[in-house]
């Protein structure tokens, strides 16, 4: 009685040990840091400190001040443009895979995730040596003549980031959609031929809704990388590039205004959050009707 | 199986073909131009013939190898750091209370699915708030909050498919709970462990927006040369570039092959 007594406390404690190392851990590292930076926004700035004094001004600032709000429009305008066209991109590719063979499949899956693993930083420099003023693309053209002078378009401009950030985060889009699709079961393919659809027919009415959350997976995981990356506008848009990311970022460098870098910051991810939603909200109806 | 639709595959390739030239033509040029430099003559352009002076430039580039070693320790640490939290994360998942795991499991997830950027910042305040100097410390602790939900995934399917009546014959049996972990479970899961580290090391060694944040004056590889690289042109870039190209074509080759060596299990 009184040995099992003595266990049952034992095993109380081992698991309120557990349950504050599994929950405390997430709580102190992840949640907690989140909600500083949603509380820092709400600070004052004054002569380089931040004092403790409660204030809407770095949302108001948001709003009215300078280029934040421009900014931010295009930064989302560009965010879509590529999330668009790469999940364009990403379904043909991963129709493509999934017509093959089942042994094909996975080698040209794998040679799709490959450059997912390569160093980011260094894929960023090898696009810029390739669009650059000086880079190979225009050294190329330039030899064959097809132009007289440097394309300097292709650097440091709104269509090298765009072009930047699409093939960098192509891999991301093309996964999910892959996997939606691989789960379509193949009985249904052959349903759909023997009931007389033409592929065209069995795509449009079968393949593509049962792929929907995954390219809508695919569209939200373009939308938020892009629209969070403020790496890739600096380095191959230079001074042009100046997107809602990099304003963030500044705040907490050159700039060093931690409150309203944190209250963009909020809008930031409020605008990735209603992003996600609005894909929730889409499969949902789908499903619905 | 499949109907035959030479038109749309026809269309799909071309795509396919598109994107996968897209992805690798930087990936391919930077590597072809480690070896034959762009020169100029007069104007006119061509390459220098064959030559490895990038790369031994790269080996005397005292920066670039010290930030390398820099990225091996925090990847190394952090990735093991990882593995150890992850398989705390996924037995206390299978274990605890349905709503409490789940719990759990959003707050270790957050960090991945939230902009890098939003990770990044707010670990760099919450750091400020508790007067953690940045350096190497601060770098192991953002690599580990971003790479525990790689591994606690990986680790979690496996645990999941492994089921309970291993374990709960091995305790039957008389074992220990730490010698049922050691002889039975921890043996079973061996692959989701190996490529769950691999896969933890790999986003470590190449992290880069969350480390911009937290690093202060430490620099990883990565930040090294995004300093590097904004300065201008470095021929052992190219080199470099080209080493880690074929380390991480090896390491992810592995990773696919103990993956599927796991399923075959």
């Amino acid at each position: 009685m009184n040995t099992s007594l003595r266990r049952d406390r034992q095993d109380l404690l081992r698991a309120g040990l557990g349950h504050a190392l599994n929950l405390g851990l997430p709580l102190l590292f992840v949640v907690i840091p989140i909600l500083s930076f949603v509380v820092v926004s709400f600070w004052t700035l004054q002569d380089g400190q931040i004092l403790l004094i409660p204030t809407l001004a770095n949302y108001r600032a948001f709003f009215t001040e300078g280029s934040y709000l421009p900014v931010y429009l295009q930064t989302v305008g560009l965010s879509l443009q590529v999330t668009l066209v790469n999940v364009a991109l990403s379904t043909a590719i991963a129709l493509f895979i999934f017509r093959r063979t089942p042994r094909m499949r996975f080698l040209i899956l794998m040679s799709f995730m490959l450059p997912l693993f390569m160093s980011y930083i260094i894929k960023v420099y090898s696009i810029r040596s390739i669009l650059g003023q000086r880079g190979l693309l225009n050294e190329a053209m330039l030899g064959l003549g097809l132009i007289d002078q440097p394309i300097e378009a292709l650097l440091f401009s709104r269509t090298a980031i765009f072009i930047a950030l699409a093939v960098l985060y192509l891999p991301y889009a093309i996964l999910p959609i892959y996997l939606a699709l691989d789960r379509i079961p193949a009985n249904y393919l052959a349903a759909s031929a023997d009931l007389g659809a033409t592929p065209m027919q069995t795509l449009r009415a079968v393949v593509l809704p049962l792929g929907r959350p995954g390219i809508a997976a695919g569209a939200v995981f373009t939308f938020i990388l892009t629209f969070g990356d403020f790496v890739t506008p600096q380095m191959v848009g230079g001074t042009q590039g100046f997107t809602f990311g990099r304003i963030v970022f500044s705040q907490f460098g050159l700039a060093l205004n931690w409150p309203l870098g944190s209250a963009l910051a909020v809008i930031l991810l409020a605008t990735t959050l209603l992003a996600v939603a609005l894909a929730g909200l889409s499969l949902r109806r789908e499903h619905v009707r | 199986m499949k109907q035959k639709a030479p038109f749309l595959d026809a269309l799909l390739g071309l795509v396919a073909g598109i994107g996968l030239i897209a992805l690798y033509a930087p990936l391919l040029a930077t590597a072809a131009l480690s070896f034959f430099q762009i020169v100029r003559v007069r104007g006119t352009l061509g390459f220098a013939p064959f030559s490895l002076d990038p790369y031994v430039a790269l080996l005397a580039n005292g920066e670039i190898l010290a930030a390398l070693s820099t990225s091996l320790v925090v990847a190394t640490v952090s990735s093991l750091l990882a593995l150890v939290l992850a398989l705390m994360f996924a037995f206390y998942f299978v274990s605890a209370r349905r709503g409490l795991g789940i719990a759990m499991q959003t707050m270790v997830f957050l960090p991945f699915l939230l902009p890098p950027i939003i990770t990044g910042l707010s670990l760099l305040i919450a750091f400020r708030e508790i007067d953690l100097g940045r350096g190497l410390v601060t770098i192991i602790i953002a690599h580990v909050v971003f790479i525990v939900p790689v591994v606690y995934r990986t680790v979690l399917v496996r645990l999941q498919l492994l089921g309970s009546s291993l374990t709960e014959a091995s305790l039957d049996l008389g074992a220990s709970r730490v010698q049922t972990l050691r002889y039975v479970i921890l043996p079973q899961m061996r692959p989701a462990l190996i490529s769950g580290v691999l896969l933890a090391f790999a986003i470590s060694f190449d992290e880069t927006l969350i480390t911009l944040f937290v690093a202060g004056s430490q620099t990883t590889l990565p930040i090294r040369l995004w300093a590097m690289m904004r300065v201008g042109f470095v021929p052992e870039i190219n080199a470099l570039a080209t080493l880690i190209f074929l380390c991480t074509a090896a390491i992810t080759f592995a990773i696919g092959l103990m993956q599927r060596a796991g399923e075959r299990v």
